[in-house]
């Protein structure tokens, strides 16, 4: 689907108050000042995802969006490898960053994901006044490309190219970069859309 | 182990999701998740075809042949047998299939049906499947090269490379 540049907008400012939220969680969590960047939203084809994932390894924690959709699309909790030994580390005061992600690890990144996307989809909730509910978290660490073509084949929507929306939270003082990432099916777009539109109407 | 210099060619052809070539060039696919990519070589011509394939079943959708294995295995080898190849001297390969989440895996294993798929296509276009890489919850990166007697090489996340 076409976004216009005024439901473009719209979404960007929904992302916003969205990532704010998980900013803030994220903020509480390491005691440390997050910054974040302007949400971006990019409509991707399927053979050109190669561009924006690629064969980086990193840690992804997604969950299927539920609720009044009941298959809505996905969003992941995104960070790079480096990035997330970093943050455990912080979390977990250790200080050895050459090691690599074990149990403990993982169990911690599940919980940033699941505490940073409840906070985002928490916040557009109130806003739009539409539920999506995360589903039990699912964390890979590997290649973003492996990672995310996985998900692109289980939506229910047949589709050539799928809309990207993310925002960048980045923890200067850790050197913490992570993304939060949604990638709606079409229809949990066109829900977006038009909820957005009827609350700029009134 | 060095990368041999050939995995970063800027020559190779990137192959995205449901995208093909054939040719006798280098061609990579990167970052197979539940995604097949599959190699045919023909020995005697020196020539090779691969394909990305992303689902089984295209549901009658034509738009685009190469993401689907019942479109993706006929075409790529007609488009060899057009070239002169022989169906019984072209060997198949393939790498991917994994599972990369596992709570979204239960009842829907896209990427074993993926493989299972690719098999019995080629056995029924009578293609001789030589070697796999598949299945596990493993990202994979194919190189291809044709002219090197239809070598393969599959590098994971961790940076292990081996040869098909």
């Amino acid at each position: 689907m076409k976004l216009s540049e005024v439901q473009a907008d719209a979404i960007q400012e929904l992302g916003n108050i969205g990532a704010a939220h998980a900013a803030t969680t994220l903020s509480i969590m390491l005691g440390s000042t997050i910054g974040m960047s302007v949400p971006s939203i990019k409509v991707v084809d399927l053979s050109q995802l190669g561009e924006y994932m690629g064969e980086e390894s990193a840690a992804m924690v997604a969950f299927e969006l539920q609720g009044e959709i009941p298959h809505g699309g996905y969003i992941l909790f995104y960070i790079t490898r480096e990035s997330a030994v970093r943050l455990t580390n912080t979390m977990l005061g250790l200080t050895e960053t050459n090691r690599p992600l074990d149990e403990m690890d993982q169990s911690a990144l599940i919980e940033v994901g699941n505490i940073m996307v409840s906070a985002f989809l928490d916040a557009t909730a109130e806003l739009l006044g539409l539920v999506m509910l995360p589903s039990p978290p699912s964390l890979t660490v590997d290649m973003a490309h492996a990672a995310m073509q996985s998900l692109i084949a289980q939506l229910h929507e047949e589709t050539n190219e799928v809309l990207l929306f993310s925002t960048e939270l980045v923890c200067e003082e850790h050197r913490i970069d992570s993304d939060i990432i949604m990638m709606p099916e079409t229809s949990t777009l066109v829900r977006i859309v038009e909820l957005l539109e009827n609350m700029v109407k009134v | 182990m060095p990368e041999p210099a050939t995995f970063r060619n800027e020559q190779a052809s990137m192959i995205g999701i449901g995208e093909y070539r054939v040719g006798s060039f280098p061609m990579i696919t990167i970052g197979l998740g539940s995604c097949i990519g599959l190699t045919l070589y023909d020995p005697n011509l020196k020539l090779g075809a691969m394909v990305h394939i992303m689902l089984p079943e295209s549901g009658g959708r034509a738009d685009r042949p190469g993401k689907y294995a019942d479109t993706a295995v006929p075409l790529m080898v007609r488009e060899l047998v057009a070239l002169g190849c022989k169906n019984r001297s072209i060997v198949a390969k393939i790498a991917g299939g994994a599972c990369m989440f596992e709570y979204f895996g239960t009842g829907l294993n896209i990427g074993e049906r993926n493989a299972e798929k690719v098999r019995v296509l080629l056995k029924e276009c009578h293609i001789q499947l030589c070697a796999e890489d598949v299945g596990g919850k493993v990202g994979r990166s194919v190189t291809f090269l044709p002219a090197d007697s239809g070598r393969v090489m599959i590098r994971r996340a961790d940076g292990s490379l081996n040869n098909l």
